[in-house]
């Protein structure tokens, strides 16, 4: 039932050359056309489903009704019995025993339909079953194909590019040439915004007279002089 | 999301990692996508009705040294649960990396998706650079 195993038969058979789809169509044709009969059947299956519900509804209001009438006869039945009139009675009863007769029928009916309607949806749920496994085992095969296509549209360079051999060697090295030069790049942005915060705070510094200004030296160094000249 | 959409939107599109895309739809209706962090191994993307494909052809089995080839593929058995979001497999006689997204994936996570893939390509063949002809 698998794909997956008829796909591997077909690739250890050899045929995964270049273009060659190593499914086969039959087999994606029967998966579809299973998916299209499950969901058909569904369809039918509601439909009638449908029409059943209703004859179900039916048949209970019509035993409610049945139930009401006896209950109704059953409580005259009562009263004719207390006025002592037996032969009413007993034609009361018998008028109960046909609405009991009728509504075990309709119960019978009911309890028949109820029954089938379980049925159909057991069966609608195996059938959609079918269907998600189908759509599945569809998408592996689909896959595999995708892969096919995807990798022949890259790889068909291999043949032109690799004939000189070490392809991915020379590849890998370009590859990470440009990603050391990034690397360079960003350490030089990093060593330049470094350089231009490190001015900010020596301008600041200066704007609040700290540091080696021009002005400060000189006085320090007269200073040094007058210390010098008083010893 | 068609392969036409995603290819507009990753032209225009720059990763978290500052990664840009060079995205074109091919007359096969393939999307070859060119990451900038990876640009010597482009990705192929496709669509099944279920999923999105990332296709990273790496090299053919011929490329692989004879004696190295039982070496190679058990290597890659064991280094693919370590390789974030690709896994390593073979189609047909080339050796893939790929990934599989859900096509309600967002746009972002896509993008993300393809970068991380450029990114394994270059560690994955860095790993068994030595066994290849």
């Amino acid at each position: 039932m698998g794909v997956l195993r008829d796909m591997l038969t077909a690739l250890r058979g050899g045929a995964s050359e270049v273009g060659e789809v190593i499914v086969d169509a039959n087999a994606i044709r029967i998966l579809e056309q299973e998916i299209r009969d499950a969901e058909t059947a569904i369809g039918n299956a509601k439909q009638s489903l449908t029409r059943m519900k209703s004859a179900e509804i039916k048949l209970k209001r019509e035993i409610a009704t049945l139930d009401q009438d006896a209950g109704d006869y059953e409580r005259k039945a009562v009263a004719a019995l207390n006025t002592g009139e037996e032969a009413l009675a007993a034609e009361v009863a018998e008028r109960i025993a046909e609405l009991e007769e009728e509504r075990a029928e309709k119960a019978g009916e009911q309890a028949a339909l109820d029954a089938e309607v379980h049925k159909i949806h057991s069966m609608i749920k195996a059938r959609e079953r079918t269907i998600q496994k189908n759509k599945r085992e569809l998408d592996k095969v689909r896959t595999v194909q995708e892969l096919q296509r995807a990798t022949e549209s890259v790889s068909k360079n291999f043949a032109a590019t690799g004939s000189s051999g070490h392809r991915v060697s020379k590849a890998l090295e370009r590859v990470k040439a440009k990603q050391q030069g990034w690397q360079d790049r960003m350490e030089a942005g990093e060593w330049l915004e470094g350089q231009e915060a490190g001015d900010d705070i020596d301008a600041k510094l200066r704007a609040k007279g700290i540091g080696t200004s021009g002005a400060s030296a000189a006085e320090d160094v007269l200073a040094r002089l007058k210390a010098r000249k008083s010893s | 999301m068609t392969l036409d959409d995603l290819a507009f939107r990753l032209n225009d599109y720059a990763g978290e990692e500052g990664t840009t895309f060079d995205a074109l739809v091919t007359e096969q209706g393939i999307l070859e996508v060119v990451c900038s962090n990876n640009d010597e191994f482009p990705i192929s993307v496709t669509m099944t009705e279920t999923q999105i494909l990332s296709v990273t052809p790496l090299f053919a089995l011929s490329e692989v040294q004879p004696d190295q080839r039982d070496e190679l593929n058990a290597t890659f058995l064991r280094l693919s649960p370590a390789v974030p979001l690709s896994a390593i497999g073979l189609q047909g006689d080339t050796y893939i990396l790929f990934g599989a997204m859900a096509l309600s994936t967002r746009f972002e996570v896509v993008a993300h998706e393809l970068e991380v893939q450029a990114e394994n390509t270059i560690d994955v063949l860095e790993a068994v650079e030595h066994m290849l002809a």
